[in-house]
């Protein structure tokens, strides 16, 4: 996987004082994106050990404290990327549990593929569905267009549960 | 040998040759040859200097005048005389005086006419008192300032600020208002005679009389130290006037109660709400909307949450039908442990309501309560923006409220740093320098004494300065002993570590930063040193540079050039605040600013630069928390412009020429509603725009996220 940047200290993408990884590599196009550059997947820096290796320590950093890790890109659950997300998600919640995750992804949460879903089960917040410029609208939280939905999986997680 | 004293008060030997030249030109003009005149002329002037230590240049004119009138050369005197009137009307038009009076008439000096952010230099009144500015500066120094001090100010080594109102003026710069003592001890004021208010309604605007009042009187900030404690009882006047009202048709106590709630509620919503609109539409004597600051936050009683829930909920509604974000009063809340700092504190749901406020309105600005105290001794609201009084008691109890500042002198430090050829240069320089800074804060002392307080009775007579004298008393026993503070500021440490030791960025090397902040304590060793030989409480004040920044580099430019890093980017850096356009974290920046105030606690204020933060209070909330124990004041500059024409809100885009809406590219001032962080304050550039460098500097500003 490769990634076009990391903001070790983000308060722009999503709730809290967080970590942002914007990865490479996207298959939507949608018209109007605000970062097409990062659709390709071999541009940007590979993502290597040593990068998860950081996120994992600036999460930790007790000076300025980190309320969770923001995926997004490019699309984080674009096919090629699923490896390394899983593996970083996973050991992020091992790690921390306090912590939460976010992840932007053009696919809906109904449409996913089986790894897609073992990545989810470790996010706490789903931004998901493509961006639809005439459905643009600034005063949104966290999103671009309307048609995209803000979820919490954790909220709905622990519905669900409740309902068993 | 005799001097003749010029025009301009500067001194030359006296020369017969010159005499002889304006004889001769008189005589040409009048088509005679006459060399031996000329010199008989020049001889008995010289004659009757003789013995004479210094000779007034009038004196001499008139003598040739007059020994021209009695000789054959009638008509070549007439040509001496008109020749004399010509150059005086010349020279008249070309000093300082008559030019800046004909730049307000033309309105075409930017420095003089946006000098100060808060003035509108287009109305009269403005323009009135912009004129009785341009005088009382000049004749200040011309004729009130020492020699060197004035000199020294027009070369811009020390600024003697707002030269436009005092030395000229016995008024001194900005105070907490003693509000308390005047509502509880009722004043005069005008023709009226005012008693204790009976409910939060009068109360507040009786506190709106008082701020015009008193803002008219001094030139800088007027703060109300703890509104929320002040104004409580009247809260709890109006809660029982409205309580025995439902008795009277209720006759249910509970429900009484309700009801009395509800009103007091809406009252003392409505009561801010009339004291914000009254600031913002008023004008003062000085031309401007008042500067005042209202500090709140620690009150934990019902009456004092319900005061600072009103102030907080007008602020958010923001003012008039565009619900534009207001300048003044400024904000300042104060944050401690136990109060409102944590979840399970009191007041914990007030500090989410000034988190909400914040990225809305950019205030409030927050205090941090310990280490404000561990800094300057007690806890108080900054007077103005961010001049800070000392620790003073009066019979063993800490007095605030009614206490001032006597005025600032700041250094033009990057100055000394490019004169000086090594660092023990500089410190010898420097020395040199703030002696003449400390004659200038002394100038400013003296004007103070055999002032009697007949000169502001608001100030004197009435408790403003938490005194009540007689009209024929001296006001100067109020500043003694540290009751009042006398500042020296400074400005550039960032320009001057790049003067002095070159190449690398002061925010990477710490050997640097370590001598930023050397020089900061030595000039606070130096101020305790003068406060101990004088008695007053002179402090060592971060100045806000809102226009001195450009003056400073303009005349440094002026005298060295372009110096790399230093005079390049046409301002200078507020006092010790890292360099604008150097891209760091909030939490960095602290980091680095953090031990300034300690050392400089007459007056600092930090912040940071963020996006707008409507939707992640939580970010904001860390950061506030993160400077805690690190920094006692803190303000997080969060645009939120908004444009008239397209309707977008957000942050608009500076540029060198203005401001300009990043949805439909509008550029009309008078259709959007920018606020953009000053200095302590906040400006409208929109409608008064920042002196050049001031916004040379708002344009390189980075985000810090």
């Amino acid at each position: 996987m490769n990634y076009q940047q990391y903001y070790p200290i983000d308060v722009v993408n999503g709730v809290g004082t967080r970590c942002t990884l914007f990865v490479s590599g996207c298959e939507h196009f949608c018209a109007g994106c605000h970062n097409s550059s990062t659709w390709d997947p071999s541009k940007g820096h590979p993502y290597t050990e040593e990068t998860e290796e950081q996120i994992i320590r600036d999460l930790g950093d007790t000076r300025v404290v980190r309320d969770g890790l923001s995926l997004s890109g490019g699309d984080p659950l674009f096919p090629n990327n699923l490896d390394s997300v899983l593996k970083l998600v996973k050991r992020v919640k091992t790690t921390y549990p306090d912590k939460d995750i976010w992840l932007w992804t053009g696919y809906t949460l109904e449409g996913l593929s089986d790894k897609q879903q073992q990545v989810v089960e470790f996010v706490d917040t789903l931004i998901d569905g493509k961006y639809e410029a005439d459905k643009r609208d600034l005063t949104l939280a966290w999103r671009g267009s309307s048609n995209q939905r803000l979820i919490n999986l954790t909220e709905l997680r622990d519905e669900e549960n409740y309902d068993l | 040998m005799t001097d003749i004293i010029k025009r301009d008060g500067s001194r030359q030997p006296f020369d017969a040759t010159s005499i002889i030249k304006a004889v001769t030109r008189a005589l040409n003009d009048a088509h005679v040859r006459d060399d031996d005149f000329a010199r008989h002329v020049a001889e008995e002037v010289e004659l009757s200097v003789q013995g004479k230590p210094q000779v007034d240049i009038y004196s001499i004119q008139n003598q040739v005048e007059d020994l021209m009138m009695r000789s054959k050369y009638k008509d070549a005197a007439r040509k001496y005389i008109e020749f004399r009137q010509t150059r005086d009307i010349q020279r008249e038009s070309r000093n300082t005086l008559s030019r800046d009076i004909l730049s307000i008439i033309n309105q075409d000096n930017d420095e003089l006419l946006n000098e100060n952010a808060n003035k509108d230099s287009k109305i009269i009144p403005t323009q009135r008192d912009l004129l009785a500015g341009v005088v009382a500066r000049h004749y200040a120094l011309q004729h009130l300032l020492p020699r060197h001090v004035a000199e020294a100010h027009k070369r811009g080594e020390i600024h003697y600020h707002d030269l436009d109102y005092a030395p000229f003026f016995p008024m001194f710069n900005c105070m907490l208002i003693d509000v308390e003592g005047m509502l509880t001890n009722g004043f005069r004021m005008g023709n009226a005679e005012i008693e204790t208010p009976r409910s939060i309604t009068t109360a507040a605007a009786i506190t709106a009389q008082i701020i015009a009042q008193v803002s008219s009187h001094i030139y800088g900030g007027t703060s109300i130290n703890e509104i929320d404690r002040i104004h409580a009882p009247y809260v709890r006047k109006t809660f029982d006037k409205h309580y025995k009202q439902g008795m009277r048709w209720i006759e249910d106590d509970e429900k009484a109660r309700d009801y009395a709630m509800e009103m007091t509620e809406r009252d003392c919503f409505d009561a801010y709400q009339a004291l914000e609109y009254e600031v913002n539409t008023l004008h003062t004597a000085n031309g401007q909307t008042p500067f005042v600051t209202f500090g709140f936050g620690l009150g934990t009683s019902w009456e004092e949450r319900l005061i600072q829930k009103s102030i907080l909920s007008n602020r958010i509604q923001g003012l008039g039908k565009n619900h534009k974000t207001p300048v003044f009063p400024k904000l300042v809340f104060a944050i401690r442990k136990g109060v409102n700092f944590a979840l399970e504190d009191p007041n914990y749901d007030i500090k989410q309501l000034a988190l909400q406020c914040a990225s809305k309105r950019m205030y409030p600005d927050i205090l941090n309560y310990d280490k404000l105290v561990e800094i300057t001794g007690s806890f108080k609201t900054p007077m103005g923006c961010r001049s800070f009084l000392g620790v003073y008691e009066e019979g063993g109890q800490l007095v605030h409220d009614g206490r001032n500042n006597l005025g600032v002198v700041s250094l033009n430090l990057p100055r000394i740093a490019i004169e000086s050829s090594d660092e023990t240069d500089f410190f010898r320089r420097l020395d040199q320098r703030l002696e003449v800074a400390r004659d200038a804060l002394m100038n400013r002392i003296q004007r103070l004494d055999n002032v009697r307080a007949s000169v502001a009775p608001i100030l004197y007579i009435e408790g403003a300065c938490g005194v009540r004298l007689k009209p024929e008393d001296k006001i100067s026993k109020i500043f003694k002993d540290g009751r009042a503070s006398i500042s020296l500021g400074y400005i550039g440490i960032h320009e001057t570590i790049n003067a002095l030791y070159g190449n690398a960025h002061i925010y990477d090397n710490e050997a640097l930063r370590q001598k930023g902040i050397a020089i900061v304590e030595y000039l606070r060793t130096v101020v305790e040193r003068w406060k101990q030989e004088t008695g007053y409480g002179f402090s060592l004040y971060s100045t806000p540079s809102e226009s001195l920044c450009d003056r400073f580099c303009r005349l440094d430019i002026k005298e060295f050039g372009i110096v790399p890093n230093v005079t390049d980017k046409n301002y200078y850096t507020n006092s010790f605040h890292l360099d604008v356009q150097k891209k760091v974290t909030p939490y960095d920046k602290i980091d680095f600013e953090m031990d300034y105030p300690l050392h400089a606690s007459g007056g600092f204020i930090c912040y940071g630069e963020y996006p707008n933060m409507a939707h992640n209070l939580k970010a904001l909330e860390n950061v506030w928390d993160y400077t805690y124990d690190k920094v006692p004041y803190y303000g997080t500059n969060t645009p939120n412009d908004s444009c008239y024409e397209c309707g977008y809100e957000g942050e608009f885009h500076a540029t060198n020429r203005g401001f300009e809406c990043p949805q439909c590219k509008n550029r009309d001032s008078s259709r959007m509603s920018v606020t953009r962080r000053v200095c302590g304050y906040l400006g409208q550039p929109n409608s008064r725009p920042f002196i050049q460098g001031k916004q040379e500097e708002v344009v390189r500003r980075v985000k810090h996220l």
